[in-house]
């Protein structure tokens, strides 16, 4: 008979949070949505920066621009997107998470009419098409399925 | 300086930048020891100059993106990053003498008609 019951195998939270953090399909939509949303919200601070003064030289706009909070955020946003970026990369092959990641390109231009009501021609959305289609034409090889 | 020559050198800034790091990252690797410690880590980056290369190519591409970007439409200069695969895929073939297969030249000429219709746009 058995006199001390086997510890039960429970794992410690910390362990479960990290293998769920460890699915590459969470650091990829994290690093889409950091990335895209990084972008935009730089973009919404530079609409915002005030008229400069007539004349004023590249050095001068841009300390405006970087002074701006929200640039400055968006700035640090997008940075989270890039280490997003490198943890999907370490944990799934570039071959297959590179073309997913066109979907950016759709995303920011598809944001950029519902924020900033920008106005996308049929060349420029024919444009962003053709770009997608050839990044998954980019890595997907031909005759040949890849793991 | 015309805001989409900005973009323009901007993009192409990223991706020379890009393989900067690449080079530097790979030269670190080559030379570098098993555990170096934190302090053998930051030196080893500190004195691999490509890594330096790539700092000033990022923050100068960063720079003129924010600058360009005042006066564009987002959706006009997001497109174009796209454009530093093309010229990755070019500098890898002729710097590093990569194989680039007929896949992917299409793939480069896809890319780049894109990048034409968008910035035509």
């Amino acid at each position: 008979m058995l006199l001390t019951a086997p510890p039960e195998r429970q794992e410690p939270v910390a362990d479960i949070a990290l293998r769920f953090v460890g699915r590459w399909w969470i650091a990829f939509a994290a690093s889409a949505v950091f990335v895209v949303a990084g972008h935009l919200v730089i973009k919404a601070g530079l609409n915002s920066l005030p008229p400069l003064v007539h004349g004023s030289g590249l050095a001068a706009r841009l300390l405006h621009a970087i002074l701006q909070p929200q640039v400055l955020g968006g700035l640090l946003i997008y940075g989270m997107g890039t280490v997003c970026w490198m943890r999907t990369v370490s944990q799934k092959e570039i071959s297959f998470v590179y073309p997913l990641s066109s979907v950016n390109y759709v995303l920011v231009v598809a944001a950029s009419t519902v924020f900033f009501q920008e106005v996308v021609s049929a060349n420029r959305a024919a444009g962003v098409l053709l770009i997608v289609l050839g990044m998954i034409l980019m890595t997907r090889q031909s005759g040949e399925t890849r793991q | 300086m015309n805001p989409k020559l900005m973009i323009w050198i901007s993009v192409l800034l990223s991706a020379v930048a890009q393989i900067f790091l690449k080079r530097g990252l790979t030269n670190l690797q080559a030379q570098g020891e098993r555990s170096p410690g934190l302090l053998g880590l930051i030196l080893g980056v500190i004195r691999q100059q490509f890594i330096w290369y790539w700092g000033v190519c990022f923050v100068l591409a960063m720079a003129l993106w924010l600058a360009g970007l005042q006066k564009l439409d987002l959706s006009y200069a997001y497109p174009l990053v796209s454009v530093g695969y093309v010229l990755v895929t070019f500098l890898s073939a002729v710097l590093f003498h990569e194989r680039v297969d007929r896949q992917r030249w299409l793939a480069v000429a896809v890319i780049c008609l894109g990048v034409i219709l968008v910035a035509g746009s």
